[in-house]
Order: C-alpha cells, then sequence, then structure tokens
C-alpha cells in the first residue's frame, strides 16, 4: 500500500499525525510530508483510519 | 415536551426556544426512530415556500454525506435550509455556498492562514487581547459574560486578522448580530429581512472602504491577501470580496462566541470537570475545548442539495431535494460516543463533527477556534478562578431554525481581582 498526500487540498488538520506520528510529518511551515511512504501490512489499519478521518479528504491510500 | 416522534418539528420556531436538554431528548428520539426525518420549509419573507427537507440526525449520515460532495452540494440553492434569493446571494453566496473547483480555489486564498503554524505567530496576539478583554471586567466582580468575553474577544480578533480598524468594531458586531441572529427582534426589530439585507450592504461597503486603504497600505492581514488574491486569472470583484469578508467575519465571531458562553455554563454546571480541567490545564486543555465544541455545537446544521438521485441509510432521495446536517446530533449519536449526554471534559476519542464532517467545507476556523477557546479559559481560571454562571445562559429567540445556537446573554460572579494591563 501507498500513502500520498495532495498538498492542495491539506489544511494541516493534524489528524493524520495524531495516528501515525511516524507515517505523517507536518514542517514547520505546516506542509504535511509522508516520512514513510509504504508502510508494512500491520500498519494499513491505522492507514485507513487517518484517510477516513482527514477532515479534507486529502489522503489517498493505493494497493 | 416532545413525547412521541410524530410532535417534533424542526422547522417550527418554538421547538428552538425549548430547554437545551429537551431539545436533545427529541433529537435522540429522532436518531431512534426517524434518524432521516423529512419536515416542511419554514416561511423566508414574501419567497415562495420550497420543497422540503430531510433531517440527518446519525453520525453516519452526516459522514456520508460530507465526504461526497459530488451527489450532496453546496452550490444548489444555499447551504442554508431556505434557498437563498438573488438579492441575498449577492452578499452572502461566498464559497461555503459553491462546490469545487471554484470553492477550493476562493478558501485557498486564505487557508494557509489558518494553520496551526500560521496561527502561532499570532498567538501572542491572541493571549494580549485575551488579557486586555479579561482587564476590562475583572475588578466589577459580576457581569454579562457574554457582553464582556465571549463577544468582544473572538471580534478583536477576526478584525485584527482582517485588518479592520478598531473603530469600526461595533458596526461589524452589529452586522454581524443582524446576519447571524436568527431574526431574534432584539437584533433585527419587525423588519428581520430588511435589517439583514442592510447588514449585508454594510459590511460590503467596509470591506470596499477598507480595500481601498489597504490597496495604498498593504499589511500583513487577511484583507491584503483577498485584493491581491488572483482566482481563475481574475482579481475579486468588489462583490466577491465583500461576499467573502462576510463570511470570515460572521463565521469567526458568532460561532466562538457562543462556544464560549455555553462552555461557561457547562463548567458551571458542572464543578467536578471544571475541577478535573483547573486542577491540569497543560493535560486538560485540548480534550476540554473538543468537549465543549462537541457539547455545544454551535453551528447547529448545514444543508446540502443533491445533484442527482441517491440512496441514504436505504432512503431514497431524488435529484434536487435537500438535506440538513444537524451537527450537535449527530455528536451526540449513541452509536459512536459513549454515554453521549454526559460533558466530559478528558473524553477520549472524541471525533465530534461541531467542525462538520470530513469534507472540502470542514470548518476553515476551526484551529483559529481551538487556540481561543483554550487561550481564553485558560487565562480566565488564571486570573478569575472563582468565576461562575448565575442561573443559565439566555438563548437567542429565533424566527425560525437558527444557523447558531447563540447565547444573548450570560450573567457570571467572581473575586474582584486587579488588572494586569495590556495594550
Amino acid at each position: 500500500m501507498r500513502v500520498s498526500v495532495d498538498p492542495d487540498r491539506c489544511e494541516a488538520h493534524g489528524v493524520c499525525t495524531g495516528i501515525a506520528p511516524d507515517v505523517f510529518e507536518l514542517d514547520d511551515d505546516d506542509v504535511l510530508h509522508v516520512v514513510l511512504a509504504e508502510p508494512p501490512a500491520e500498519r494499513w489499519g491505522e492507514m485507513r483510519d487517518a484517510a477516513m478521518r482527514c477532515p479534507k479528504q486529502a489522503i489517498t491510500l493505493s494497493e | 415536551m416532545s413525547t412521541g416522534v410524530d410532535d417534533i418539528n424542526l422547522t417550527d420556531p418554538a421547538f428552538w426556544t425549548q430547554p437545551l436538554e429537551d431539545r436533545q431528548a427529541a433529537f435522540a428520539t429522532l436518531r431512534r426512530e426517524r434518524p432521516i426525518a423529512f419536515f416542511e420549509e419554514p416561511l423566508f419573507g414574501d419567497a415562495p415556500v420550497g420543497p422540503g427537507y430531510y433531517a440527518l440526525t446519525r453520525y453516519d449520515d452526516v459522514v456520508e454525506v460530507s465526504r461526497n460532495p459530488d451527489v450532496y452540494c453546496s452550490g444548489m440553492g444555499s447551504t442554508s435550509v431556505t434557498d437563498m434569493p438573488p438579492e441575498a446571494a449577492e452578499f452572502f453566496g461566498s464559497f461555503i455556498t459553491m462546490d469545487d473547483p471554484r470553492h477550493a480555489r476562493l478558501r485557498g486564498i486564505v487557508s494557509r492562514r489558518f494553520t496551526p503554524k500560521q496561527l502561532s505567530k499570532v498567538m501572542d496576539d491572541v493571549a494580549h487581547i485575551a488579557d486586555e478583554v479579561i482587564d476590562d471586567m475583572c475588578e466589577k466582580g459580576e457581569t454579562d459574560f457574554v457582553a464582556d468575553i465571549a463577544q468582544p474577544f473572538p471580534l478583536l480578533i477576526i478584525c485584527d486578522m482582517m485588518g479592520i480598524p478598531r473603530s469600526e468594531y461595533q458596526t461589524v458586531l452589529d452586522a454581524t448580530n443582524k446576519i447571524l441572529g436568527g431574526g431574534d427582534a432584539e437584533f433585527v426589530g419587525d423588519d428581520p429581512i430588511t435589517e439583514i439585507f442592510g447588514a449585508g450592504m454594510t459590511l460590503t461597503q467596509l470591506v470596499n472602504e477598507l480595500a481601498d486603504f489597504k490597496r495604498k497600505n498593504p499589511g500583513d492581514d487577511l484583507t491584503t491577501a483577498l485584493i491581491n488574491a488572483e482566482v481563475d486569472d481574475d482579481v475579486l470583484t468588489p462583490q466577491e470580496l465583500g461576499a467573502f469578508f462576510i463570511l470570515l467575519a460572521v463565521a469567526g465571531n458568532d460561532t466562538t462566541r457562543t462556544a464560549l458562553s455555553h462552555g461557561m455554563h457547562y463548567l458551571t454546571q458542572h464543578p467536578d470537570q471544571r475541577q478535573i480541567w483547573q486542577d491540569d490545564l497543560d493535560g486538560v486543555t485540548g480534550s476540554a475545548v473538543e468537549e465543549i465544541v462537541r457539547f455545544a455545537a454551535p453551528v447547529v446544521y448545514m444543508r446540502r442539495t443533491l445533484t442527482r438521485d441517491a440512496v441514504l441509510s436505504g432512503t431514497e432521495l431524488k435529484a434536487g431535494e435537500k438535506v440538513v446536517m444537524f451537527y450537535g446530533s449527530a455528536s451526540r449519536d449513541e452509536s459512536v460516543f459513549e454515554d453521549p449526554d454526559r460533558f466530559d471534559v478528558r473524553r477520549s476519542p472524541n471525533n465530534h463533527l461541531g467542525f462538520g464532517g470530513p469534507g472540502p467545507h470542514f470548518c476553515l476556523g476551526a484551529h483559529l477556534a481551538r487556540r481561543e477557546l483554550s487561550v481564553m479559559f485558560r487565562r480566565l481560571f488564571e486570573r478569575l478562578p472563582d468565576l461562575t454562571a448565575v442561573g443559565s445562559p439566555e438563548l437567542l429567540d429565533p424566527m425560525s431554525m437558527p444557523l447558531v445556537t447563540g447565547v444573548k446573554r450570560l450573567p457570571v460572579t467572581f473575586t474582584p481581582s486587579a488588572r494586569i494591563g495590556g495594550r
């Protein structure tokens, strides 16, 4: 599974960084970076949770 | 009061002046027995009465609708229950009543200004303004919490962010009260429609004068950002600028005022919860603020309109029909929240919908609102630790379903304390 973020949608609400701080990171300008783009299978549940709960629907998961 | 599900009528203005507990009980009945309930539409002036709306009261349905703007759009008619007449759209038709891509382009002009780190640059200002507001009341011993705290605080902040001079604050306050007062006669007298349009005109005039000034004297404020913005290779027209400004001024004002006022009331009603928060400001402030927003649900509802036929939780909906999402009800859905009517400052998880559901229109000011609530309650606990509400909040007296559960007055008492001096 690959995790990506649409920077035009993201408004740094920080829901994903709360769920998985080692996967999603906000930099000093509040720009979101995916630091672990292909997390292992045991993390997919968290990734789905992050994508579902993102207030701006900015997270895309691709198999 | 509302005993059976057939007795509940969300369109009836009388529903909205019942005590909060009775309203919550009615919403619990709807969630249980008729989660997608059809109601007739309210009258709006002499406009033709619309076809009615479906009230969505369950969490999952509100999330589903929020997540699917292609089916449930914002750009047909309005996001209020009644369609906006064209003359109202001139003042009140900003990006909240648009769909992507135009919504995203307009929102994008200002959205980066509302992220946490951008806001932390104005954090000092927020704390300063909190102290300044408290200074103006801290020696009194008793006062009206709405007039002295909840009203001036968010107003001063949003006006500062927008670059509005302080001489115009009263104008902005009066206009936003008219626009979001739900037709309460205290704000609009006997002629609400004229008064509401007049308020729109006043704010449009104000921002266009301000824009002229900012073109010559640009600043680090939202108005300067708006006049320099290009959308689809074009600058905003005076009308677009006016509607944008009205949206920010109105949304930035009444919502936080309402959350602060209800918050003060809940903390008085629940002294145990207040103690938990006051004993551990660093540990509890974050979750306490979320719980206030969940419990108060300052924004009562937003409407969406079907772009095509769809089925929602088994209910067949047709293109053109209206659905209205009731955020306070969704945020007390017992299938999602344990013991939902309990005010719990440490509630976790707390994925409430007080800022709206996930989707393009999620509250732009969520970070700002959280910061305002955090800073103000912290400063109040530190400076006026025994501040207590006396009596119940006096709620708006709306003509029909209100957009904001406004509080007009909330008397409070406290041991007087010295000013600390601000700006």
